[in-house]
């Protein structure tokens, strides 16, 4: 491998481990606190592809296809299917919520199937075009093109995150969370609003996941209903290697997987065709090995 | 097409009137089959009306050996059961040969009962390999096969001076299969294949790919999988500096792949059927068609024009109705039409690939000579 290469790798592999990161954080934060794998996630994620591109060509009109309409297109989103999540907690989730866990299991594969066929079903399976003025400009590292775009791109979504941990980690809120992931009996002895926290964190992982919905969105430049089952299996091994339940897990977990797709696939005698081999049996080598990933110790404690 | 109607049902009355029976056992009979109802209803209208439009000026200089020639449409829905019906009406009308076809999966069921009743059977749209293998040796192939475009790909990448490609495919059957023949094509004819990649569809982050297309030196990237995934690559080919060229398969042949591509999209060829817009000689016919049927020709007129012309050539040139003789002549076929050469080979397929470059200019695909 060049140097070259090893910096092109570099970068393609902290964008796609950012987007990971993004999504695994709504997994792990909601595992974390009660207990389930949301397969739905993965399709809140497409949602909020298309309720950002919806939102851009309407702000687009004002302020431009540039980075304003951009971002608003993400604050829009971000609430609104922040929201969605929060509906979709309160529907199909609360009322499984004391159910074996195999029931609320397949309760979150029915609400994935439900958004991916309203998706199927209103945008008739068509990819819709998700045009934006933001260029190719940028930086040259030798020979490595680095758009600007990227590095806002990866700047954001690290932002995001970080805001995430500070807000888990200091605010009255998060403790709360904190409290009810390590018992939930015991949080409502001491006042804490269970069915409040469990909302607020349906709506935080599920705008975070609407957030790097509309990121991908804008940064490829394309949409379409099925965009969230691979990022949704591929963020779900993210939380695992980074440990589920464990916030700084999922964004170390996303950004190493990123990083071992980009550099796997560049191997010598690795074609591209293998990189799922790579995410996937990482995926299996950890649930076998380290089922607590990287960073999941507390979890350990925990259960 | 009203007028047409009336106009050939003027002429069969007339006939009819004037020569009583004799005319009409005469009469040549062409059975049409396409798609009139369903999703394709509309290429399927095309087809019937553009080998109509070929019959009529056949007719108006008097007709093939003497007799006129008359049409009778089928309709096979695209639908492998509705076609086995369409099919089994024509033989039982007595046609002499018959023409059409647009969907694989519909005209495959029907090879049989055409070979059977020994019909002549130009297949106008239908080009899967599956076809070629169950023919009887009636049925003949005017569309390439999809296979014929390694062909054509290769042809362009010498025109253009590329020396080394990437070809990149998504795994699936026909993706990896044009990969593979183009592949082997392009190697025998002195080239170099820099990268053979495959992609997951599905997927939106192509970089890892790219990269290797970017380090593997290639002048240019053959996709050879569908319009979604190939959108993406452009764009992302693009945005990581990459300069050579990018060539499509023609799974790529959708309005939604220059949306999404956008002004990455520029240059870009695509290996396309045969279809009317980007044929630089179909200008007259297209207007031609426009003023008899009031709207515009599609994909596959002027192929399906073509067709009719070629029936009529042939029933001309075996010098009877009889349909031994009018399968030899098909064999023996050397026809120029609007979309290119028809000569058979000895499997009833085409000699020479139909595929053609086009270019993305200006947001639309053009032709590029």
């Amino acid at each position: 491998m060049t140097l070259d290469l090893v910096i092109q790798q570099l970068v393609n592999g902290l964008i796609v481990g950012s987007f990971y990161a993004l999504i695994a954080l709504g997994y792990s934060m909601v595992f974390g606190v009660i207990k389930l794998l949301n397969f739905a996630h993965g399709d809140i994620y497409m949602s909020g592809a298309f309720v950002g591109l919806i939102a851009f060509s309407f702000v687009g009109v004002w302020v431009g296809n540039g980075w304003a309409g951009v971002v608003c297109a993400l604050l829009v989103s971000m609430l609104a299917v922040g929201l969605l999540g929060v509906v979709i907690e309160r529907f199909a989730y609360r009322p499984m919520r004391n159910a074996p866990r195999l029931s609320i299991l397949i309760t979150a594969l029915g609400a994935s199937m439900v958004l991916n066929g309203t998706a199927l079903a209103l945008t008739g399976g068509r990819h819709f075009a998700f045009n934006t003025d933001l260029g190719f400009a940028g930086l040259d590292v030798s020979a490595v093109h680095i758009t600007y775009t990227q590095i806002v791109l990866v700047a954001a979504s690290i932002l995001l995150m970080a805001g995430m941990q500070a807000f888990v980690s200091r605010t009255m809120y998060g403790k709360a969370m904190r409290a009810v992931s390590i018992d939930m009996g015991a949080s409502r002895l001491m006042g804490i609003d269970v069915d409040r926290v469990i909302a607020l964190t349906f709506f935080m992982g599920s705008a975070l996941a609407a957030g790097g919905g509309v990121m991908a969105g804008a940064y490829y430049g394309s949409v379409h209903f099925f965009m969230g089952f691979i990022m949704g299996l591929k963020a779900f091994t993210a939380a695992v290697i980074g440990g589920i339940g464990s916030v700084p897990g999922a964004m170390l977990g996303g950004l190493l997987l990123g990083l071992l797709e980009a550099y796997g696939s560049s191997l010598p005698f690795v074609g591209s065709e293998w990189r799922d081999v790579f995410v996937f049996g990482a995926l299996i080598l950890f649930l076998v090995f380290k089922p607590t990933g990287l960073l999941g110790r507390s979890v350990v404690e925990r259960v | 097409m009203v007028v047409s109607f009336k106009r050939l049902a003027c002429a069969t009355a007339l006939a009819g009137l004037a020569m009583t029976a004799v005319a009409a056992a005469a009469d040549i009979k062409i059975g049409i089959v396409a798609p009139m109802t369903g999703q394709l209803a509309s290429e399927g209208q095309d087809m019937e009306n553009a080998v109509k439009m070929a019959i009529d000026a056949a007719n108006a200089k008097g007709g093939v050996n003497g007799d006129k020639i008359t049409t009778t449409t089928a309709d096979d829905a695209c639908d492998p059961q509705q076609a086995v019906t369409a099919g089994s009406k024509l033989i039982s009308e007595g046609v002499t040969a018959i023409v059409g076809g647009y969907c694989s999966g519909a005209v495959l069921p029907t090879l049989k009962i055409y070979g059977d009743a020994g019909v002549p059977f130009v297949i106008i749209g239908a080009n899967s390999t599956k076809l070629v293998a169950a023919n009887q040796g009636n049925a003949f192939l005017a569309n390439s096969t999809g296979d014929m475009q390694a062909t054509t790909a290769v042809e362009l990448f010498k025109k253009n001076g590329y020396k080394k490609i990437a070809v990149i495919d998504e795994g699936d059957a026909y993706s990896s299969d044009l990969a593979k023949l183009t592949a082997e094509a392009f190697k025998n004819a002195g080239g170099e294949i820099a990268a053979k990649e495959t992609t997951t569809a599905g997927e939106q982050d192509y970089s890892a790919v790219v990269t290797k297309v970017k380090s593997s030196g290639a002048d240019a990237v053959f996709w050879t999988a569908y319009h979604a995934g190939g959108a993406l690559l452009t764009k992302q080919l693009r945005q990581a500096g990459f300069q050579g060229g990018i060539v499509l398969g023609d799974g790529n042949n959708s309005p939604e792949y220059l949306e999404i591509a956008g002004s990455a999209g520029e240059g870009v060829f695509l290996l396309s059927p045969p279809t009317v817009d980007l044929l630089s000689g179909a200008a007259d016919f297209k207007a031609k068609y426009k003023d008899a049927y009031g709207r515009d020709a599609g994909a596959y007129a002027a192929l399906s024009h073509d067709v009719g012309d070629l029936i009529v050539d042939a029933i001309a040139r075996a010098k009877s109705a009889d349909q031994k003789a009018i399968i030899e002549a098909l064999k023996a076929s050397d026809f120029k039409g609007l979309a290119g050469e028809i000569k058979f080979t000895d499997k009833n397929t085409l000699q020479t690939s139909n595929f053609r470059p086009v270019v993305a200019k200006g947001g639309k695909w053009v032709a590029t000579e």
